[in-house]
């Protein structure tokens, strides 16, 4: 990723509107009883765009503010999404993979990861209360819906991040391929002529 | 040139962790602090428009869900309906003879919010988007009134109290969060016990060390106990709904029993609170 001012605008802007929609649309609407959770998926899609770096700041950007809103101590949400975002940033610099999939399984794998990630920090600072295992089923089905919302927010960031994208090669050979042929003189097939 | 990028990437990382450990070890068991308490006074109003703005959007989303539960509710809510009708018309002529009592001992107040606190209306503009917490941001802080420790109530019943106040804004722990403990009693028992949430499930709350010599039923109803001596007191004031006794298992030979508590408030599904700011708590 290119970092000029203006992506990095545009980064920042794409941090506070990704909180802000988690915080009063996301976390506050329930399909099969379970709030999905964007802002693993949004963090690895930008930790796929920009590699390690952009991931990991990206990451520990999203979880400060969410923490700073939410009123929650600081820091585990940081390290939480800095982790999730590097791995995602890690997988791009370490493997050249390069399928529509990759995107939106990452989103599922990462946002289990971060959900245990969260559960594991809280556990660290101690639970004092019992389990249910319907966190089991939470955790899943959210890592379900990440897949569907990494495939439109990686489509969207996509979008809004255009001119900092260094091009993937698989693109530019399937580019290359497409492009028209020019045949040599009396090579190939003659164009017909109409009523001759 | 490529050596001195990695070594400035990796000094970058090892500053985030760091700094993210830092923040945790400084700021945990605190309230909040200032640069939180400026974040949140800035981001406020942005997410109090942003919520108002994306209701219609969010009522959508919900009536789906809404939709594939009422169908199976249906058939329970119609019995539900019958006892309900019955215990209504039981419940006509309780309130009618205890406005009579009330008069006769001069304790004329409403008894839904108790006397000396100040219900302040507050809107929830945000949610904990992880299933390890139960809190929610709502839009009354410490100038309406608010302060930490405040309960927290809706038309239903007891949801949670205030853990955190900013100028604008306040963080409100639900009964469901791991840290919460409710002192709570089994009315008309009277038998107390201390009600613990089971994380990860906001529908059911666990009230536990209940005295076993004195037998709890379903359906009972549960609320706060609001004990006080020796210059201690409990969080919340006596008598606010929590919720009804969903599961009773028999327990012998043991000193202390545990039942399993619905509460009355949908703790998942909050839109309007009520902060009961005020009251005897110093």
């Amino acid at each position: 990723m290119i970092l000029t001012p203006n992506i990095l605008a545009r980064l920042v802007a794409i941090v506070i509107a990704g909180v802000i929609l988690q915080l009063t649309f996301f976390s506050q609407v329930a399909l099969f009883h379970v709030s999905p959770d964007v802002l693993p998926s949004l963090v690895v899609v930008l930790g796929l765009f920009g590699g390690t770096l952009t991931g990991a700041v990206c990451g520990f950007s999203v979880g400060f503010l969410l923490d700073c809103l939410l009123i929650v101590p600081l820091g585990g949400g940081s390290l939480v999404l800095l982790a999730t975002g590097y791995l995602a940033g890690l997988f791009r610099e370490r493997f050249e993979i390069h399928s529509t999939l990759v995107p939106p399984l990452l989103c599922m794998v990462l946002t289990l990861f971060a959900e245990l990630g969260f559960g594991a920090v809280e556990l660290m600072l101690g639970i004092d209360a019992p389990v249910s295992t319907l966190v089991i089923r939470d955790i899943l089905l959210k890592s379900i819906f990440a897949f569907f919302l990494g495939w439109g927010i990686h489509a969207l960031l996509r979008r809004l991040l255009r001119p900092a994208l260094v091009e993937e090669p698989t693109a530019q050979v399937r580019r290359r391929r497409r492009r028209p042929r020019v045949m040599a003189p009396g090579r190939g097939r003659r164009p017909r002529t109409m009523g001759a | 040139m490529y050596r001195k990028q990695v070594r400035r990437r990796r000094a970058v990382l090892a500053l985030l962790i760091v700094g993210s450990f830092a923040l945790l070890s400084v700021t945990y068991g605190q309230g909040s602090d200032g640069v939180q308490r400026g974040v949140a006074t800035i981001f406020s109003p942005i997410q109090s428009v942003a919520d108002r703005a994306l209701k219609p959007a969010r009522d959508l989303v919900n009536w789906f869900d809404e939709t594939f539960d009422a169908k199976g509710d249906n058939a329970r809510l119609h019995e539900e309906l019958e006892v309900a009708r019955k215990q209504a018309v039981r419940s006509q002529a309780a309130i009618a003879e205890n406005a009579q009592l009330r008069k006769l001992v001069q304790l004329d107040h409403s008894g839904a919010i108790p006397s000396g606190y100040t219900p302040v209306s507050g809107r929830v503009i945000g949610r904990s988007p992880t299933v390890w917490f139960a809190d929610v941001t709502i839009d009354v802080g410490s100038g309406d009134g608010v302060k930490v420790e405040d309960p927290v109530v809706n038309g239903d019943g007891l949801v949670g109290k205030v853990a955190a106040v900013t100028g604008g804004s306040a963080r409100v722990t639900l009964i469901a969060d791991h840290s919460s403990a409710v002192a709570a009693k089994v009315v008309p028992s009277g038998v107390q016990g201390v009600l613990k949430p089971s994380v990860g499930d906001p529908g059911d709350l666990i009230l536990d060390f209940l005295d076993s010599e004195k037998p709890v039923g379903k359906n009972q109803s549960v609320v706060t106990s609001g004990w006080r001596g020796q210059g201690i007191e409990s969080g919340y004031p006596p008598n606010l709904p929590i919720g009804e006794v969903s599961e009773a298992p028999l327990v012998e030979q043991e000193a202390q029993q545990q039942v399993h508590v619905r509460p009355f408030a949908d703790l998942r599904e909050l839109d309007l609170v009520q902060v009961l700011t005020g009251g005897s708590r110093g």
